[in-house]
C-alpha cells in the first residue's frame, strides 16, 4: 500500500474520530440524552396518537417512520456542526492549510456520524416498540439493521451536502432544523407518499430516507432484505448523489473562500 | 466612616472532574483579604491573572457569597442587606460582554435606567448628562452591535453611573482597547475623580494605577501583599534604583549568580523580541554594576541602563517573590 | 405606591426593549414560525385522510396553538443562557430590581412573538388546505386567546428559572417540546391517554387554554376554562418568583452566574 494510501486511511479513520469528538458537543451526556435518545421517543408517540386519533394508519407505520426518520437529527446536525463549527473555533483555515486529501477529510468526519444516526434510529425502534406495544419479529432485526444504516449512511450524504450550504449561512442549527423539517413532511415518515398530492409525493422519492423508511416498514411487516433490495438500492443512490454534490460544493466553498476570504467568521 | 470595609474576606470553589467517578477538589481563590476604602478615594486593585481580583469583587457586589469573613458598603451588609448595597454602588467590566447588542446605546441605558429605579421625570436628563460625560452624544441612537470596543466601554460606565452609585467598581475596564481609547477611558476615569467619585479599579496597566490611584493594595495567590500610596509602594519595595540589562541567550542560568551579588533584592528576565532583557533591583546608594556584569560574563551583553524605579518594577517585585 | 409603579414600568419597558431584540433577530424568528408550520402541516396532511371536516378545523386550531407552545418552551429555557452569554445576567442580578421583574418581561416577549406563530398557522392552513376556522364569539376567543399567552408567559418565566443553573437549558427546552404537544390536547384528545397522564396534562396551563379557544371558536362558553388558565398562570409566577430568589442565592453560593 503506497504512504499516501494510509495517509489518506488514517485521515478518514483516525481524523474523522477525533474531529467528531472535538467538535460535535452534543456528545455530552446533558445534551446527548434529551435530544438524541428521549425526544425522538417522543416524536414517535406524538404521531401514533395523533395517527389514533385520525384514525388512518396502525402504530407501527409511525413508530418505524418517525425512528428512521429521527436519524436525520444526529445526520445533519453532527454534520454541519463538524464542518461548519469549525468555522466557531476558527479552525477551518488551519485545516484547509493542511495538504491531507480532501475527500478523505470530509468522508471520515462523516463516519462517526453514520454510525451515531444509525445507533439513534435503532434505539428509538426498539424502545418506541417497547412503549407503544408493537411487536417486531426477532427475525426482521438484521434487516431493520440493514435498512437502517443504508438511511443514515444517505441522509448524512444530505448532511455533507448542507454542512457545505452551512458554512454560507450565519445560523446552521436553523438551517438543519429546515431541512429536518422538509423531511419530515415529505420523507413518507407520517403520510404515505400515495396520501400526498403527487408533486410531493415526487418531490419525497428525491429525499434520502424515504426508501429506507417504505423498505424497513416491509421488512417489519414481514419481508425478506432481498425483497427490498430495490428499495434500499434506490436509497443509496439518492444519498450517494447527495454526498457527491456536498463534496462539489466543498471544493467549491473552499475556493471561493481563498478567492474572496469569506471563510472565517470575525 | 469608610465607604467599603472588606473584613478577612475568604472564598473557595468546589470543581468536580471526571465522568464516573468524581472528584472533587477544593480551591481556595480569596484567602482572608482585608481593606478599606475611603469616601472620594480611587483606590486600585493589582495583581496577576488568577490573583483573585474579580472574586474579591464580585463578593463585594453580592454575584458571590463569600465562603467566610464579611463586607459591608456604607454600613449594609453584602450578605444580609445586597438590595440595599445594589442600590447604592455600580459595577462595570471590561471586554465587550454585558450590553444588549441588538439594542442601541440609549435603550440599554433606559432598561437599566428602569432597573435602577431611576425616576422617570429624571431619566432623560440623566442619560443625556452621562453620554455626555462619556462622549457618546450623538452615538445614543445607534445599536451597540456597530459601537467599537472603547465606545462600549464607555457605554458601560454610563450605564454603571445611571443610579449615581457612591461607590463605582471598574473591573478591568480597559481590557482590550487600543492606546487611544484607553487614553480616552483614563481621562473619563479622571474627570469621575475630580467630581469627588469614590472608586475601586482594577487594572493590568501600571502606569494607569499609577496616574489614576490614590491609593493600592497589590493581592497575589488570593492575598493582599501590600498596600499604600503609588509612592509608597515604589519606596517600599524598590528604595534603590534598577538595572536594566539586554542580553542574547542563557540569562536564565546565570540568575543565581546574579542574585549572590551583594546589594541586589531581584533580578527577573523580562523575555522582548529579540533581546531577553534582565533586570536587577539594587540597595539605594550601592554601584554593583561592575559586580553583576562580571556575574554574566561570557554570555552576549547590549544595552546597560540604570535608572530608577517604576510602579511596575515594584509590582513585577511583589507578585513574583 | 411608588413601588408598584416602578415595578410595573419595569415589567412594561423590559418587554417592549425584549420584543424589540427577538424582532431583530429575524432569522430565528422565521425558524420560530417555520418549525411549527412543518408539524402542523403533517398533522394536517394525517387529518386530512379521515375525511372529516370537523377533524380538520378541530387540527388547525390544535396547530395554531401548539406553536406557541415550543416558541415558549424552547426559547425561555435558553433565555436566562443567552443573557449568561451576553454578559448581561450578572447585571441583571447586581441590580436592586427584583429578577422576576428583570426576567418576567423576556418571556413575555417571547409569548407576545409566540402570537404570530399562531396566526402564520391559521393562515397557513386556510390558504394550503382551504380550512376555515369559524369563529363564533370573536370576543370570548380573543380573551381566551390573551388568558392562554400570559399563562404561557409565566410557565416560560418558571422554567427559565428551573434550569438557570443548568447549562445546556436548550437541549431540556428541545426536549420539553413533544411532551407538551402530546399532552396539552393540541391534536390529541386528552381521553386517549392513562388517567395519571391526564393530571399531568391538567396542570399545564395551555391544556386548559386550548380547551376555551376551541370553545370560543365554536361558540361555548370558554370562561371556566380562561379562569382556570389564568389561574395557573398565576401559580406559575408565584412559583417562579420565589425560585427565582432561591436559585439565584444558589447560584450566587456556587459562584454559577458568570459564564467564565
Amino acid at each position: 500500500m503506497s504512504a499516501r494510501f494510509i495517509a489518506a486511511m488514517r485521515v478518514l479513520f483516525v481524523g474523522g474520530i477525533i474531529s467528531f469528538r472535538g467538535l460535535f458537543n452534543w456528545l455530552n451526556p446533558y445534551i446527548y440524552v434529551p435530544t438524541m435518545l428521549v425526544a425522538p421517543i417522543f416524536q414517535v408517540l406524538l404521531f401514533a396518537y395523533i395517527g389514533r386519533s385520525a384514525a388512518v394508519a396502525n402504530d407501527a407505520f409511525y413508530l418505524v417512520g418517525n425512528a428512521v426518520q429521527y436519524a436525520s437529527i444526529p445526520c445533519l446536525f453532527a454534520m454541519a456542526n463538524t464542518i461548519a463549527g469549525e468555522r466557531w473555533t476558527q479552525t477551518l483555515g488551519i485545516v484547509l492549510a493542511t495538504p491531507a486529501n480532501r475527500v478523505a477529510l470530509f468522508v471520515g468526519r462523516s463516519l462517526p456520524v453514520i454510525v451515531n444516526g444509525g445507533f439513534v434510529a435503532l434505539f428509538t425502534l426498539a424502545v418506541g416498540a417497547r412503549v407503544l406495544g408493537v411487536t417486531i419479529p426477532a427475525g426482521a432485526w438484521p434487516g431493520v439493521l440493514c435498512a437502517i444504516a443504508v438511511a443514515s449512511a444517505s441522509c448524512t450524504g444530505l448532511g455533507l451536502l448542507q454542512a457545505a450550504l452551512a458554512l454560507r449561512v450565519r445560523s446552521t442549527a436553523v438551517l438543519s432544523n429546515i431541512v429536518f423539517g422538509v423531511l419530515l413532511v415529505f420523507c413518507g415518515a407520517n403520510v404515505a407518499l400515495d396520501a400526498m398530492p403527487a408533486w410531493m409525493a415526487s418531490v419525497g422519492r428525491v429525499l434520502p430516507l424515504t426508501h429506507a423508511i417504505q423498505a424497513c416498514r416491509e421488512i417489519v411487516a414481514g419481508s425478506a432484505v432481498g425483497d427490498v433490495l430495490g428499495l434500499l438500492g434506490r436509497e443509496a443512490a439518492v444519498g450517494g448523489v447527495y454526498a457527491v454534490l456536498g463534496l462539489v460544493a466543498l471544493r467549491f466553498v473552499e475556493d471561493q473562500s481563498r478567492r474572496r476570504a469569506t471563510l472565517e467568521l470575525q | 466612616m469608610s465607604i467599603l470595609e472588606a473584613r478577612d474576606l475568604r472564598r473557595s470553589f468546589t470543581s468536580t472532574s471526571g465522568m464516573l467517578r468524581r472528584h472533587r477538589k477544593e480551591t481556595e481563590a480569596v484567602k482572608g483579604v482585608t481593606f478599606d476604602i475611603e469616601r472620594g478615594e480611587v483606590f486600585g486593585l493589582l495583581g496577576p491573572n488568577g490573583a483573585g481580583k474579580t472574586t474579591t469583587i464580585k463578593m463585594l457586589i453580592t454575584l458571590l457569597l463569600p465562603t467566610s469573613g464579611s463586607a459591608s458598603i456604607l454600613g449594609y451588609d453584602v450578605v444580609d442587606d445586597a438590595r440595599e448595597v445594589r442600590r447604592r454602588i455600580g459595577y462595570v467590566f471590561g471586554g465587550d460582554r454585558g450590553l444588549y447588542e441588538r439594542l442601541s446605546a440609549l435603550d440599554n441605558l433606559r432598561y437599566f435606567a428602569e432597573l435602577y429605579a431611576v425616576p422617570a421625570r429624571e431619566q432623560k436628563a440623566r442619560i443625556g448628562e452621562l453620554l455626555e460625560l462619556v462622549g457618546l452624544s450623538g452615538r445614543e441612537g445607534e445599536r451597540v452591535e456597530g459601537f467599537s470596543r472603547g465606545m462600549r466601554q464607555r457605554l458601560h460606565i454610563a450605564r454603571g453611573l445611571l443610579h449615581d452609585p457612591d461607590l463605582l467598581f471598574l473591573d478591568e475596564p480597559s481590557l482590550g482597547i487600543d492606546p487611544v481609547g484607553a487614553r480616552e477611558l483614563r481621562q473619563t476615569i479622571a474627570s469621575l475623580r475630580t467630581q469627588g467619585k469614590t472608586i475601586l479599579l482594577t487594572t493590568h496597566y501600571m502606569f494607569e494605577a499609577d496616574e489614576l490611584c490614590d491609593r493600592i493594595a497589590v493581592i497575589r495567590q488570593g492575598e493582599l501583599v501590600a498596600e499604600g500610596t503609588p509612592a509608597q509602594l515604589k519606596q517600599r519595595v524598590t528604595a534603590g534604583s534598577v538595572l536594566e540589562i539586554d542580553t542574547f541567550g542563557g540569562v536564565q542560568d546565570r540568575l543565581e549568580r546574579v542574585l549572590a551579588v551583594p546589594h541586589v533584592r531581584s533580578a527577573t528576565v523580562d523575555v522582548r523580541a529579540q533581546a531577553e532583557t534582565l533586570v536587577v533591583a539594587l540597595d539605594s546608594g550601592s554601584d554593583v554594576t561592575a559586580a553583576v556584569l562580571a556575574a554574566l560574563d561570557g554570555i552576549p551583553l547590549g544595552r546597560v541602563v540604570a535608572r530608577e524605579p517604576t510602579l511596575e518594577d515594584a509590582y513585577v517585585e511583589l507578585v513574583s517573590s | 405606591m411608588t413601588g408598584l409603579r416602578s415595578a410595573v414600568r419595569v415589567l412594561v419597558m423590559g418587554w417592549w426593549l425584549q420584543l424589540k431584540i427577538v424582532a431583530v433577530n429575524a432569522f430565528d424568528g422565521v425558524l420560530n414560525i417555520v418549525y411549527p408550520l412543518f408539524f402542523a402541516t403533517t398533522a394536517l396532511l394525517m387529518y386530512r385522510q379521515s375525511g372529516s371536516p370537523q377533524a380538520l378545523v378541530y387540527a388547525a386550531l390544535g396547530a395554531a396553538v401548539m406553536g406557541t407552545w415550543s416558541a415558549m418552551a424552547t426559547s425561555a429555557s435558553g433565555a436566562l443562557q443567552s443573557q449568561r452569554w451576553q454578559g448581561t445576567l450578572e447585571l441583571l442580578v447586581s441590580s436592586p430590581t427584583r429578577m422576576a421583574l428583570a426576567i418576567l418581561p423576556i418571556t413575555a416577549a417571547l409569548a407576545t412573538v409566540a402570537l404570530y406563530s399562531l396566526v402564520a398557522t391559521l393562515v397557513w392552513g386556510r390558504v394550503v388546505f382551504g380550512i376555515e376556522v369559524p369563529i363564533v364569539s370573536p370576543l370570548a376567543f380573543g380573551a381566551a386567546l390573551l388568558v392562554t399567552l400570559a399563562s404561557l408567559a409565566t410557565f416560560g418565566f418558571l422554567l427559565s428559572v428551573t434550569v438557570v443553573r443548568y447549562r445546556t437549558g436548550w437541549a431540556l427546552g428541545n426536549l420539553l417540546e413533544y411532551p407538551g404537544w402530546l399532552l396539552c390536547g393540541f391534536l390529541v384528545p386528552m381521553d386517549l391517554f392513562p388517567t395519571w397522564v391526564q393530571w399531568i396534562a391538567r396542570a399545564l396551563p395551555p391544556t386548559w387554554g386550548m380547551d376555551a379557544i376551541r370553545a370560543a371558536a365554536s361558540g361555548a362558553s370558554p370562561w371556566r376554562d380562561i379562569a382556570v388558565c389564568g389561574a395557573l398562570g398565576l401559580g406559575y409566577a408565584v412559583l417562579g418568583t420565589y425560585l427565582s430568589e432561591r436559585l439565584l442565592d444558589s447560584a450566587r453560593r456556587h459562584g454559577t452566574l458568570a459564564l467564565t
